[in-house]
């Protein structure tokens, strides 16, 4: 008798359950498993949309991208930007957040104004750099000539723009990086470093022997996610530069979008998504061995 | 000790000014005079302040109009989300069911997969029942949100299960348990998740930029975007007074709530 109580209600549960997850697994097995599936298909064939046709093309998508200089730039400037962003900000963001550890007046409204570009566009915050950018009147040049230095090219010349890119990226994620190492440090109990003070250990010391590998698992998470955000790079490329001067800030995302909706190479466009997934599940592979390694127990 | 202080005061400060910096320049390009956003030194404060960069821009372009649109497409996205995340939320975390890990897993996993690699195939699955170039088709990916299925599931676990079966006992449904037990009592989470989501789509602009043809449906980060003539413009009051009236509502609204915000973002790691 209470057995089959018991199972009614389980069945019960078994219909809501399914109902109640319906929703999400409905719209996400639409517009989100099913793309995925479709994009590695896609990139084996020709999709020529208007006509609705596809062409079976084994790998040759993926042969062709070998062999495609822009694409292979674009990977180079991506991997480049990816290279120099995740540790610039990361380091950053580390010493910002030991200076922020000692305790002063108006700690929270500093905190604020560093996050502030973090919660704004990244589009609206580009075009604010782009004019900030401008080789006459920018604001930065201005600067420049006030100190008797030699104004810069900038977004203008090939070697400067992905530089450029990378500088207004780091004033974008600093924030971010700032406010995880600030809650990594706090998680350090006190004790250790009144303990090295104690025993002599002066701060740079003490920085770098108990401060910098207590914190190897925030690096890891700030490394690792901040590379995957990076391999995504396209708001500020298309507002600064739109991939210029000459292809210099070509990046991968771009790229796809340049082949998809103005060249309308769907399958090519997919078969380099693939390639950026490749690249994205590279990083998830790595955080899932590290963040084994660098466990911390207190 | 003391001298490594007010060093270290003094480079957060420095540096929360070159931060400030880009802020204050596009305030001050957008109510300067024309002939004070070009001048050499340049001219920290205004010689008097003018609306006229405002009148122009909002001649050249319907900025109510995007904001209805961001409006719309974010307040949709928040809505059914979290609503769609609550109940999901609340199965994962009550119920035992036959391909529980593995629906679960299906959903983190898109995780792996952003926006940027699905892009292309989601515009040509959408196409074919004309969803480009709509509300609809704007909305298709942030109908629901892994994150928020997560993260409501996580706060459901650790409401007492009493509290559920006592609301059973006493004759409540499901449905009614999860409105007006569980939500009440995860509100936090609710809200976190809600201030999240209304955030990234607010500034959302790579999939927008690509459904979107019409200027009719331009959210706020594609009208600021198209708004910006890449060839020699050097008209830039009228520009900065866009950017201003782009990104002034949500540096307001984090004005007020920047505790709220930056532990959300920080805590969760969503962003």
């Amino acid at each position: 008798m209470l057995r089959a109580f018991a199972g009614r209600i389980h069945r019960r549960h078994y219909l809501h359950a399914y109902l109640f997850i319906a929703p999400v697994i409905v719209l996400f097995g639409l517009f989100r498993v099913w793309p995925s599936l479709q994009t590695l298909y896609y990139s084996f064939f020709k999709v020529e949309l208007l006509k609705g046709r596809l062409t079976y093309l084994g790998l040759q998508n993926f042969a062709a991208l070998a062999h495609d200089e822009i694409f292979r730039a674009a990977t180079l400037h991506t991997l480049i930007y990816a290279a120099a962003i995740v540790p610039i900000a990361a380091a950053l963001g580390m010493i910002l957040a030991v200076l922020f550890n000692e305790r002063f007046p108006l700690t929270e409204l500093f905190k604020a104004i560093y996050f502030a570009p973090m919660v704004t566009s990244t589009v609206a915050a580009a075009v604010v750099w782009w004019w900030l950018y401008n080789p006459q009147y920018g604001l930065f040049n201005v600067i420049l000539k006030l100190m008797h230095l030699p104004g810069q090219p900038w977004l203008l010349s090939s070697r400067m723009a992905l530089p450029s890119v990378i500088l207004f990226s780091v004033w974008k994620t600093l924030g971010y990086n700032l406010v995880i190492y600030l809650a990594g440090l706090q998680a350090i109990p006190r004790e250790y470093d009144e303990a090295a003070t104690i025993d002599g250990a002066g701060s740079l010391q003490r920085f770098r022997r108990i401060t910098l590998p207590l914190l190897a698992p925030t690096t890891t998470f700030v490394f690792i996610y901040n590379s995957i955000f990076a391999f995504q790079v396209f708001d500020q490329v298309y507002v600064l530069t739109g991939g210029g001067p000459a292809r210099a800030t070509n990046v991968v995302v771009l790229e796809l979008y340049k082949q998809a909706f103005q060249a309308f190479q769907f399958g090519y466009a997919s078969a380099e998504a693939m390639v950026l997934f490749v690249f994205i599940l590279g990083v998830t592979v790595l955080q899932y061995v590290y963040s084994r390694r660098f466990e911390v127990v207190y | 000790m003391r001298l490594g202080r007010v060093v270290a005061y003094l480079l957060i400060g420095l540096g929360a000014v070159v931060m400030m910096l880009p802020f204050y320049w596009m305030v001050i390009t957008a109510v300067s005079p024309a002939p004070d956003i070009i001048a050499f030194p340049p001219k920290w404060i205004p010689s008097h302040l003018t609306l006229d960069h405002f009148r122009e821009a909002a001649a050249k372009a319907p900025w109510l109009l995007y904001y209805k649109n961001s409006l719309v497409v974010a307040t949709a996205s928040v809505g059914l989300s979290v609503l769609f995340g609550l109940f999901a939320g609340y199965a994962f975390a009550v119920y035992k069911f036959p391909l529980q890990n593995f629906s679960f897993l299906l959903i983190l996993g898109t995780l792996m997969v952003p926006v940027q690699v699905t892009s292309v195939s989601l515009y040509v699955f959408l196409a074919k029942f004309n969803w480009v170039d709509t509300y609809a088709g704007i909305l298709a990916p942030n109908f629901a949100s892994a994150f928020g299925v997560f993260l409501i599931r996580q706060a459901i676990k650790n409401i007492p299960m009493d509290l559920i079966d006592a609301a059973r006992i006493d004759g409540a449904g499901e449905v009614r348990i999860v409105t007006t037990v569980v939500a009440p009592l995860i509100k936090a989470t609710l809200a976190t998740v809600a201030m999240l989501l209304f955030l990234s789509s607010w500034n959302d602009f790579l999939w927008p930029v690509i459904v979107i043809n019409s200027q009719r449906l331009r959210t706020l980060p594609v009208g600021i975007a198209l708004f910006k003539d890449p060839y020699g413009n050097i008209n830039y009051g009228p520009l900065m007074a866009g950017t201003v009236i782009t990104v002034g509502p949500m540096l307001l609204a984090y004005a007020f709530s920047q505790r709220f915000m930056i532990r959300g973002i920080a805590t969760t790691g969503f962003r």
